[in-house]
């Protein structure tokens, strides 16, 4: 059992060594400033959002009022959808950097817009994010390294390991309490900037103790794996800077080699539709409408839409000089098409993310990563997700437009206030936001 | 004088050499490194190669379509477009650079500039997020580490054994001693180089320029010279091994780990880009004074159709010689490109800006510095995929306005305003398919070698300040040097 | 001599791996004797060492130490030993008196300021290195502060690891003087050297070791220091 005597002593032992301070506040230093760049960052994203908002409201209202027909119109809008960042996601930037979370839709062949990426410069997204999960995912691991690899090879070269333990009223106290006492430190500077931070961003009590506990988490396995190493009999004999490179190749191999490999073999394993694939195949068949016969092109949207069976007829004086009707039609019927394709892709995408799942309980790091992009919602299913709100979104402008166009042509403006609104998830809105929100929706 | 000199250097070399066989990390990590490198290299070179194949394959397959289309409307063939793809250049064997996070293909089409898709990092779960085991990322943070472990020890070892003064006693000067270590190291890590220099040979049968493959693999020979001296230094410097690699690792981790991210987040904070979404907006606005292209009686069109008439003194558009929605067409997109590209520009010079930021960390970390050397030579920079998009834009405004032209010139304007009035008029108002061989076949290629160099250059220049840094330090070492 | 033994070992073996380290040793120290195992270098002298302390568990027979078996109660025997290893290196950042402060929390010992003082001045280590780092002492002040902290543990049985080596004469002399305090205050010391000279002005009893096997035994006899010739003699035939 320790006492606190144990601990006090051990703390001010390890607290006497200049290196460790000097660590403590390296790390300190390290987490603030990956918190606050991705906190700046998270800023950023905001105050875009909340001007892109602004634009599209007026852009829109500058097309509604020069156009007089629903098919213009559905033509020339565009509705601005986009993914605000979670409260968490400053720390955790995920696959927002990789992902898309804005776009511009219209009421065109989704398919064809769907894809694009207005991601962020790709140099540095390939230099790579400096952020607090990133931090905590590879750094602390080196880190724990460097200050536990010669706990007990330190004592044993200096020949104080015997004298230590012979003198010790409780041996296993001293070590015990010499591991916490350099643990917890290291916990606190981590976490401290986090939880400020986190607080500031007004995250969830419960999402911010599960990213302590991640965190925690992540400094006892690794903690494990080094005084494991350091305390196997097999390497007892080696010296303390030989356990070191024993730890620093497991870092390796499990921060870099099997999430490669792992990422390899997914590939081979889950077959993916080639994206090219998809928007060739998509834009021939609405390019191909153009020169079949209309009728061709109705009796196959009328398979999924039959509700609208009866209004396929043109009237030149009814529904303007050009069917809009039927174009509408073909761009959907084009979606249709593709669907399958589009659907696997999703698909694929899943399944390689489950996939990863089960190879990340094999690397450590990346399942730190991993579980806190889970926690930020910032992981691959929380950008599927908002893909999909877009996809749902989508259908409610074709609904809309789709009743304007066929049962009521006759164009009126005020019609259009019921033109349907994009709402991302509502418990990441601001407040500032949410007003806004709440006066656009019907 | 000169043969026993270099003759104390080479004893001290093997017997190095002799040490690093018999224990056991040295021996680990030599054949780890080198079985390493050579499976990133091989890995790396079948998904380039395979990319290669499937982007020039899905690149014919699209001007197949374009040409194949049949009689039609002009202007739908503005709209059905052109897909664009580029291929990887020969070095990204290597330095695959920015290939996986830029889309590859881009949809060309009238009236709007689109932005690349598909970019493969999406499709990757987040399982490449830390690194992708590039034989880049191995010889620029993977390879600095496996210097590190064989040999922080290489001198501190001797004083700690006690054979420090015994060697200094036979005869041996501290230059010599440590030069014969530096040796050493340089020849083990030039193990890690091979499979480089390798690849590298493999390249320059391709056509890339010998010159351009010849300072890429001297960039990297430089910077595993420089660590080797970094590595040789502290371990002369410091008396205890322990604190040779502790220190080693630190400045490891500040290099090769820590610096070129905070890079990355500096730029993005000093010099905030608006995105191409945003940007959006501002071109919409600005092409909204413009006109409506697809109307011909658009209030802006009311000076064009003036000249017009008077160019070919007609009273009416249908008397004129060619098509005046064709004329439109082209007048339009012209106005609406110059717009279009104002904005791309502007955004390419920030992104631009962006980069040479988070280049100038090449002054604080030699990785750094030779990331960005190598990423513009092997034409993998955003420089490169700029380019690409410059090209794609220029082959855009080529087929949209040679498709104009045909509208212009080859469709009667009377059939044409009557397109829409039945099934058969649409039919009559289309031009022949052999009109779509304006579209010019797209191949990629990168900068010019000379082009590649210049801008390389600085960062050359940071590369080259680090080795004389590096032996400085060296210098400083051996000075301080006491048994 | 005296009556109760302090520490014995019955026919006691230590083999690791199929090699003999240790062969049958037989014998026994009273209370308040200063006993020294001479031996070569491979004689097996670490090897008992390490066995009497715990670190290591006999093959066959016993080592007891206050009448405990210490393969069976480690912990309760390290509570009354005070161990001096070879060629201490205590920690060199810390001063000779933090040092004794570390060492005695870790042993669960309270020690006043003023204890630890006058067992400084009893070791003879000048007060005005007190506070200096280890790393600034010389091997004999070293080996003080070692002793200052067997002394402070109160411990009745000092068990030492070639505590002379690397001494110079006059610190030998102080050493011995020490030892022979501290025995006469009641204290029993086990003592592992290779120093023939010094171990026969201070041991009331000698024995030698050579591969495992003891070879010879040597009292003393009043006061008289023990005929260091003759240990020499039989130390070096027996090579």
């Amino acid at each position: 059992m320790m006492r606190f005597n144990d601990i006090k002593r051990e703390a001010g032992f390890v607290f006497a060594h200049r290196q460790f301070k000097l660590t403590l506040l390296v790390v300190f230093l390290l987490s603030t400033v990956a918190l606050w760049s991705g906190h700046a960052e998270m800023q950023a994203q905001q105050a875009t959002i909340e001007r892109l908002l602004e634009k599209d409201t007026v852009e829109r209202e500058a097309v509604l009022s020069h156009q007089n027909s629903y098919g213009m119109v559905a033509y020339y809008a565009f509705h601005l959808t986009y993914a605000p960042p979670s409260p968490l996601a400053f720390a955790v930037v995920g696959e927002r950097d990789v992902f898309p979370w804005k776009h511009r839709i219209r009421m065109l062949a989704l398919e064809g817009q769907i894809y694009e990426s207005d991601t962020d410069n790709p140099e540095l997204a390939f230099l790579g994010r400096f952020d607090f999960a990133f931090v905590v995912s590879v750094l602390l691991p080196l880190f724990i390294i460097l200050l536990l690899y010669d706990l007990k090879a330190k004592e044993r070269e200096a020949r104080r390991f015997d004298l230590l333990n012979v003198t010790a009223r409780n041996s296993h106290a001293v070590w015990t309490s010499r591991t916490l006492v350099t643990l917890v430190p290291l916990a606190l500077v981590t976490l401290i900037p986090f939880i400020a931070f986190a607080i500031v961003n007004d995250a969830s009590l419960r999402s911010i103790l599960l990213a302590c506990v991640i965190v925690l988490g992540t400094i006892s396995v690794w903690s494990a794996i080094v005084l494991a190493i350091g305390a196997a009999q097999r390497f007892a004999k080696y010296s303390a800077t030989h356990l070191a490179s024993l730890m620093l190749g497991v870092c390796l191999i499990t921060t870099v080699i099997v999430p490669v490999t792992g990422h390899t073999v997914i590939n081979a394993i889950v077959d993916t539709p080639e994206g090219g694939d998809i928007v060739l195949t998509q834009r021939e068949a609405v390019n191909g409408a153009w020169d079949k016969p209309i009728e061709a092109t109705w009796e196959k949207f009328i398979e999924t839409h039959p509700q609208w069976a009866d209004y396929t007829a043109y009237d030149p004086k009814r529904d303007g000089s050009f069917n809009w009707k039927w174009y509408f039609a073909f761009q959907q019927v084009g979606d249709e098409s593709a669907s399958e394709l589009s659907n696997a892709y999703q698909q694929a995408t899943i399944q390689k993310n489950q996939l990863a799942g089960y190879v990340s309980l094999l690397s450590p790091s990346l399942l730190t990563q991993r579980l806190l992009s889970n926690t930020a919602s910032t992981n691959v299913q929380s950008m599927i997700n908002y893909e999909n709100k877009v996809r749902a979104f989508h259908a409610s402008l074709r609904e809309f437009y789709y009743q304007q166009l066929f049962a009521a042509p006759e164009f009126s403006e005020s019609s259009l206030k019921q033109l349907p609104q994009f709402t991302p998830t509502s418990q990441f809105t601001r407040k500032t936001m949410n007003t806004q929100e709440n006066t656009n929706e019907k | 004088m000169a043969g026993i000199i270099s003759n104390t250097i080479k004893t001290i070399c093997a017997e190095q050499w002799r040490y690093w066989l018999r224990t056991k990390v040295a021996t680990t990590v030599l054949i780890l490194g080198s079985v390493l490198t050579l499976a990133a290299l091989v890995v790396n070179a079948f998904h380039i190669e395979e990319a290669a194949h499937a982007r020039e394959h899905l690149q014919h397959e699209a001007e197949e379509r374009f040409l194949s289309q049949p009689d039609k409307h002009p202007h739908r063939m503005v709209h059905y477009g052109h897909y664009v793809f580029r291929t990887p250049t020969p070095l990204s064997v290597i330095e695959p650079g920015v290939d996986t996070y830029t889309g590859n293909a881009i949809f060309l089409e009238g009236h709007r500039q689109n932005s690349a898709m598909f970019a493969e990092q999406r499709q990757s779960a987040g399982l490449t997020r830390f690194s992708s085991l590039t034989p880049s990322f191995l010889a620029l943070v993977l390879a600095p580490l496996f210097i590190i472990l064989i040999g922080y020890g290489s001198v501190s070892r001797e004083r700690e054994a006690g054979t420090l003064t015994l060697l200094l006693t036979q005869g041996a000067s501290r230059w010599q001693l440590v030069l014969g270590k530096l040796v050493a190291l340089m020849l083990a890590s030039s193990i890690f180089l091979l499979p480089l220099l390798l690849a590298c040979l493999y390249v320059a049968f391709s056509n890339e320029s010998a010159l351009v493959v010849t300072l890429f693999c001297l960039g990297y020979a430089l910077y595993f010279l420089l660590w080797a001296v970094v590595v040789t230094a502290c371990s002369t410097l410091f008396e205890k091994s322990s604190a040779s690699f502790t220190v080693l690792i630190v400045i490891w981790m500040s290099a090769c780990i820590l610096l070129p991210r905070m890079g990355s987040s500096v730029a993005t904070s000093v010099e905030p880009s608006i995105g191409k979404l945003e940007a959006d907006f501002k071109v919409e606005e600005k092409l909204r004074s413009l006109g409506d292209g697809h109307d011909v009686n658009d209030p802006a069109f009311v000076k064009l159709k003036q000249d017009l008439l008077d160019k070919y003194n007609v009273d009416s558009v249908d008397d004129l010689p060619v098509n005046f929605r064709g004329i439109v067409a082209q007048y339009s997109e012209q106005r609406q490109a110059v717009v279009i590209n104002e904005f791309a520009e502007s955004r390419m010079q920030e992104e631009l800006a962006q980069a040479r930021i988070a280049r100038q960390f090449g002054w604080l970390s030699p990785t750094v510095a030779l990331r960005s050397f190598s990423t513009l030579l092997a034409g993998t920079s955003i420089e490169t995929h700029h380019r690409f998009l410059r090209e794609a834009e220029i082959l855009r405004m080529q087929f949209v306005q040679g498709l104009n032209k045909v509208h212009v010139e080859k469709l009667d304007y009377k059939l044409d305003m009557n397109r829409n009035s039945s099934e058969e008029a649409a039919d009559k108002a289309v031009v022949e398919a052999s009109n779509w061989a304006v579209l010019s076949e797209f191949s990629f290629q990168p900068e010019a070698p000379m082009a590649r160099l210049s801008s390389a250059a600085m960062y050359c220049l940071q590369l080259l300040l680090w080795v004389g840094v590096a032996a400085l330090l060296l210098k400083l070492a051996v000075r301080r040097f006491n048994p | 001599m005296t009556s109760k033994s302090v520490i014995s070992a019955s026919e006691l073996s230590v083999r690791i791996d199929q090699r003999t380290i240790l062969d049958n040793l037989n014998f026994e120290v009273g209370k308040g004797e200063v006993f020294a195992l001479l031996g070569g270098n491979g004689a097996g002298k670490s090897t008992t060492l390490k066995t009497f302390l715990g670190l290591m568990k006999p093959s066959t027979g016993t080592a007891s130490v206050m009448g405990m078996s210490v393969a069976d109660n480690t912990n309760e025997v390290q509570k009354s030993v005070a161990y001096l290893p070879e060629s201490v290196t205590l920690y060199g950042h810390l001063s000779g008196y933090e040092n004794i402060r570390y060492f005695l929390s870790v042993a669960g010992v309270e020690k006043t300021d003023d204890a630890i003082h006058e067992a400084l001045n009893k070791v003879a280590l000048q007060e005005n290195a007190w506070h200096n780092t280890l790393s600034n002492y010389s091997k004999g002040m070293r080996q003080k502060t070692a002793i200052a902290l067997a002394i402070l543990r109160n411990a009745p049985v000092l068990f030492l690891d070639e505590p002379t080596s690397g001494l110079d004469p006059a610190a030998i002399d102080e050493f011995n003087s020490l030892v022979s305090e501290l025995a006469n205050n009641g204290a029993t010391i086990f003592m592992v050297t290779h120093d023939v000279y010094g171990a026969c002005q201070v041991a009331h009893r000698i024995v030698l070791l050579s591969n495992g096997k003891l070879t010879g035994s040597f009292e003393r006899v009043g006061d008289t220091p023990i005929d260091t010739e003759a240990v020499h003699a039989a130390f070096a035939g027996r090579k």
